[in-house]
């Protein structure tokens, strides 16, 4: 199969990272930006030296990544996300754009969006052409390394409104070692991200140590 | 990034401003290195590809492992698998980039989108469908009753710089013959000029 190409912008941050390491394992080619070229490439090279096989570049701006790209993983923060943005959008047309932000205020105990939106969907708003989809947003960075905590396989939610789009990205989700759930259109976002900023609250309140997820029980 | 698809554009339809900046959100502008698959035997072939720079080949890979190849497409030129694009079968070709390329793919229902928002187009892919099959169809008769020579005398008409641009083999594997018979048939050419 023709390798479909995987942009991580914020490739250095906590999750851009664990993205790519989990992802390197699978039968992709990655695309890797940040804007600190130093610790990219030493990510790079971690990632290089755990999977020899993977197939991995970094490259210098974010709209080459995201050109050569068919999938578009948005690793920064939601407040940051708006200036990747203007630089990708001529690029990022018809193509898949993962959006893994939660949108948390300061204190973490609320989020910055308005009722009745989320993260991906202001996401869909601004790259109008593109297939945005929810994922990533319920695993915390060490999950990726940990799939799996005490015997059970972590749960995560994907969103999305284009069928072909969120089959891609279940590709990814399941590679990652996950137990991919679609959760439903995009709009479900807002119950993902609300999910998660639940956890992070409850994570520092009992002391979670930042390795903590979902499971739905069910017979 | 659209210039030359929009060149192409321009010799069949009349597009304002407006209907061009539309176009260009069907697109899915893509990058590909030298080497890399746009398709592989077996994929379904979700696009069409306009090329904007580079050139690609389309290849079947026989039993015995040689390689057939049915379509090379430089700058300004369209390539996929009509067949698998259309049916959503799994391909029997492989397209790989020759050089560096930058591509703009369409997929079949951003095309059906596209023809509903701006019919005009319908009308730049009805040509190009027509023109295609006229291509083949000249294909189809040159293998069957030209001579060598004249099909590479064809294959230069089409793109002249292809000598310098394709090697030598993968001319010769579309042509249908050995390198060692296109090699001659360079050298005759030569000594006529």
């Amino acid at each position: 199969m023709a390798k479909t190409a995987i942009a991580i912008i914020g490739a250095t941050g906590n999750m851009g990272s664990a993205i790519a390491k989990s992802l390197a394992k699978g039968p992709y080619r990655l695309l890797l930006f940040a804007h600190d070229k130093a610790k990219l490439e030493s990510v790079k090279q971690d990632i290089t030296k755990a999977t020899p096989s993977a197939d991995i570049d970094c490259v210098g701006c974010p709209m080459d990544a995201s050109w050569e790209a068919d999938v578009i993983i948005s690793a920064v923060p939601y407040a940051a996300e708006k200036d990747v943005v203007e630089k990708i959008r001529n690029v990022a047309t018809q193509k898949v754009v993962v959006s893994i932000a939660n949108p948390l205020n300061e204190t973490y105990d609320g989020l910055v969006t308005e009722p009745g939106t989320s993260a991906a969907e202001e996401l869909q708003k601004l790259l109008p052409s593109s297939k945005v989809v929810k994922a990533f947003n319920t695993t915390y960075a060490a999950d990726f390394a940990q799939p799996v905590i005490n015997g059970q396989q972590v749960d995560a939610f994907i969103a999305g409104n284009d069928e072909d789009a969120v089959d891609v990205v279940k590709g990814l989700v399941t590679t990652a070692g996950f137990n991919a759930i679609v959760a439903g259109d995009l709009s479900k976002s807002r119950t993902l991200e609300a999910m998660q900023a639940l956890l992070i609250q409850l994570t520092i309140k009992n002391n979670y140590n930042w390795l903590a997820g979902f499971k739905i029980l069910h017979n | 990034m659209f210039e030359l698809l929009f060149t192409k554009f321009d010799e069949k339809v009349q597009l304002t401003e407006e209907e061009k900046e539309l176009a260009k959100t069907f697109f899915l502008p893509k990058k590909l290195r030298k080497r890399q698959y746009l398709l592989q035997e077996g994929d379904i072939s979700k696009y069409v590809a306009f090329v904007e720079k580079g050139t690609l080949r389309s290849y079947t890979v026989d039993e015995r492992g040689v390689e057939h190849i049915i379509q090379f497409a430089f700058e300004g030129w369209w390539i996929g698998d009509m067949y698998s694009f259309i049916t959503n079968e799994p391909s029997t070709y492989n397209i790989d980039a020759l050089e560096d390329c930058e591509l703009l793919l369409l997929s079949q229902q951003a095309e059906e989108q596209m023809f509903e928002k701006i019919p005009k187009m319908e009308r730049f892919f009805r040509i190009l469908v027509q023109n295609s099959l006229i291509a083949t169809q000249r294909r189809l008769v040159g293998s069957l009753s030209q001579t060598a020579e004249e099909r590479y005398n064809d294959l230069v008409a089409s793109c002249p710089t292809i000598p310098q641009r394709v090697p030598q083999h993968m001319m010769a594997s579309f042509l249908g013959i050995t390198p060692e018979t296109l090699s001659r048939i360079r050298k005759q050419a030569s000594l006529k000029k």
